[in-house]
């Protein structure tokens, strides 16, 4: 092992590379951040997901949506309350009223346009929610705090991780759970699977359609707006937060397969490791790692590896 | 009909415009005014527009009203080169001022050395504005990065540092500031050892992995240039490790400044040694106190940003220049601008003739916490000039 560290810290002249042989809680520490940071990701892109399985809009301004999570953590918990949970109970709140005025008065009418009406559309939505945050937020760059009882760090034996990376890790999986029994198990879910079949003869059956639209709508974009909250404290609510997420999610649910829960879960792991092991082990490549499991799976399996190949029953 | 109309309006505008444009100066004014770069931009047009209205108040520039023309860079520099061009062709500008990103100042600069035109870069701080790319007329009045990593191997060597992370964002800035600081810890600190380098992509949001790598390297002093929300959100995620416990952070891109310790509150980590061109607490020179104040009253707080100083002064520079050459001809103003002294809210500021640098310093200190307010301060604050000693 050590002449291994020494060819790949020598002849290699690879100290991240190094660092992780020689290191393990280094390549441990490593790995949490790659779980944290993909649960993160995956709150996010699930909704952007989960919104294009059963409507089929490919929602562009869910990053926008993410970005107002953000905001409304900032006001409600840092301005206002000082309760950092109430903060992300309202980013969730605020997104579903969001979600409700935006699906009704605009995706109603362009479920059955072409893709690149839809993409117009919703690109137009980006571009007036980055004009309201700045009329309603200005243009500063905020901080969050983290919530009090998780502002330092727990021993897990081979070293200490912030408490608050933990909590995602948990919380992510959660999530994951709860929207796979609820697509599975419930009345609602069967229906929103019902609704990605065939919309016709569930209309034809007496089902109110609309209705699971707007509910998976909703579901979605306060997917988004927790999303959003929850990454305040580590991304600091600023103009232009949008379009960094939404770059991210594009490539997760891409990989995971567009439509799949799982997928994105998946897709969002793939990520986190790529991006923490590939910064430490050729950092000058960090920016074009994502893109190149993008590229990978396009090549191998362009419906993503969860998903499913269009034209079937689409 | 309408469109006749509407041809004979546009016609109309050209020629008004056409004729105003004899007996007024014009001004092309380069910030990123919306989007992300705007938690920028938006100060520095407060303080541009200050010293416009302070000079068409004393009857502006050779006695023509100025008038200032913004477009917004976008933080891009092909969007600040296309908007740079389109201010001296459409809009007939005689001079570019402003410049946000190291990348955006040297676009704007390109342009100005295809046009003829004179470019006073009042905020982009790579070293290559004012060495192998400067040209005749390029003059800058920001810092620069050789200046800011000179300042940061004094303080290291004044903290007694020996080992050194540098942590940098990956573009024009970081690269040349890791150059800076490589020869200022060479002056200043030479048993200091540097043991990591690290490259953080622009606009970067997560930096667990980096944090972890700057933890495990045993470095007691990180050298950094993230500015802006790279700090805020770097030091979000390296204060639950610990980070700020373990070593001193001693960073440029102004982070020192009101507007991110006034925001981050009590979220601001120990440890911090930072640069910053202005603090509306901190009088270095009388006439501050007038400056600060009407700054306030035009930005509607009282605890004003630190970027609009830079804007103002700028405008203040092109103002003087012109007035000592009597003519706004790119050239001539280029030769007055040549060895040119103005006083400045900050203090007296003096273009070299040779490299087109302002000899502007920075104020440097560590930001500790203050007894009745909710932000951390600059305390002590130290004056750093702009003077390298070999």
């Amino acid at each position: 092992m050590d002449s291994l560290i020494q060819f790949v810290q020598q002849d290699l002249g690879n100290p991240g590379l190094a660092a992780l042989l020689s290191n393990p809680s280094f390549a441990f520490i490593q790995l949490m951040n790659s779980f944290s940071q993909a649960m993160n990701l995956f709150i996010i892109a699930a909704g952007l997901s989960l919104i294009f399985g059963v409507l089929r809009v490919i929602n562009f301004a869910h990053g926008a949506f993410y970005m107002f999570g953000a905001y409304i953590v900032y006001s409600v918990a840092q301005e206002w309350t000082g309760n950092f949970w109430l903060g992300v109970a309202a980013a969730g709140l605020g997104l579903a009223v969001m979600a409700v005025v935006i699906e009704r008065g605009l995706f109603q009418y362009i479920y059955d346009k072409e893709h690149l009406m839809q993409l117009l559309l919703t690109f137009a939505v980006v571009l007036i929610l980055s004009d309201v945050a700045k009329i309603i937020w200005g243009t500063d760059q905020y901080s969050v705090s983290y919530p009090a009882s998780m502002k330092g760090a727990v021993d897990l034996g081979v070293t200490f991780y912030p408490t608050y990376r933990l909590f995602l890790i948990v919380v992510g999986p959660a999530i994951a759970i709860g929207l796979w029994l609820f697509t599975e198990r419930t009345r609602f879910g069967r229906l929103t699977r019902a609704a990605t079949q065939d919309r016709e003869m569930l209309s034809a059956l007496g089902v109110n359609v609309p209705i699971i639209y707007t509910g998976v709508f909703i579901l979605g974009s306060v997917l988004a707006g927790i999303g959003g909250g929850l990454a305040a404290p580590f991304n600091s609510p600023t103009p232009g937060m949008d379009a960094t997420i939404i770059v991210d999610c594009f490539v997760i649910v891409i990989v995971g397969g567009l439509g799949s829960i799982w997928g994105s879960f998946i897709g969002a792991i793939i990520y986190g490791l790529v991006f923490n092991y590939g910064s430490v082990i050729v950092p000058n490549w960090q920016d074009v790692f994502p893109f190149l499991i993008l590229l990978a799976v396009l090549l191998v399996r362009p419906w993503g590896l969860f998903g499913k190949p269009e034209g079937g029953n689409a | 009909m309408r469109r006749s109309l509407l041809a004979a309006t546009a016609a109309a505008a050209v020629l008004a415009a056409g004729a105003a444009q004899a007996d007024e100066i014009r001004i092309g004014v380069l910030y990123p005014i919306a989007g992300t770069g705007a938690v920028y931009g938006e100060p520095a047009m407060h303080g541009h527009n200050m010293a416009v209205d302070e000079l068409n108040a004393a009857g502006g520039i050779l006695g023509k009203k100025i008038v200032s023309f913004a477009r917004d860079t976008k933080l891009k520099p092909a969007a600040a080169s296309a908007a740079a061009k389109e201010l001296i062709t459409k809009d007939g500008v005689n001079v570019l001022v402003g410049g946000l990103s190291s990348a955006v100042g040297l676009a704007i600069s390109e342009v100005a050395r295809q046009e003829g035109v004179v470019y006073v870069a009042t905020i982009p701080k790579t070293i290559k504005l004012t060495t192998e790319k400067r040209h005749d007329h390029v003059f800058r009045t920001a810092s620069h990065t050789d200046f800011e990593g000179d300042a940061m191997g004094q303080i290291v060597a004044k903290l007694g540092l020996k080992k050194i992370c540098d942590i940098q964002l990956d573009y024009a800035y970081g690269h040349d500031l890791a150059a800076g600081i490589e020869k200022g810890l060479k002056r200043h600190a030479p048993d200091a050892e540097k043991v990591l380098d690290l490259r953080v992509k622009l606009g970067a949001t997560d930096y667990n992995a980096f944090i972890s790598q700057i933890m495990g390297a045993g470095c007691d002093g990180v050298t950094s240039g993230l500015w802006g929300s790279h700090f805020v959100n770097f030091a979000q995620q390296g204060s639950p490790f610990g980070l700020f416990n373990q070593i001193k952070y001693i960073s440029g891109g102004e982070i020192a400044s009101h507007e991110i310790a006034g925001k981050m509150k009590g979220d601001y980590p120990d440890n911090v040694w930072s640069n910053t061109y202005e603090l509306w607490y901190h009088h270095h020179d009388p006439s501050h106190v007038a400056f600060q104040e009407a700054l306030a009253e035009r930005s509607g707080t009282k605890e004003t940003a630190m970027w609009p100083v830079l804007a103002y002064i700028g405008v203040k520079f092109i103002a003087a220049a012109a007035e000592k050459a009597g003519s706004m001809d790119a050239d001539a103003l280029a030769g007055a601008l040549k060895g040119m002294s103005i006083s400045t809210p900050v203090g007296p500021r003096t273009i070299d003739p040779e490299t087109h640098q302002a000899d502007t310093g920075q104020f440097w200190g560590p930001m500790v916490k203050k007894e009745g307010v909710d932000y951390r301060v600059m305390d002590p604050v130290t004056f750093i000039p702009a003077v390298i000693e070999e």
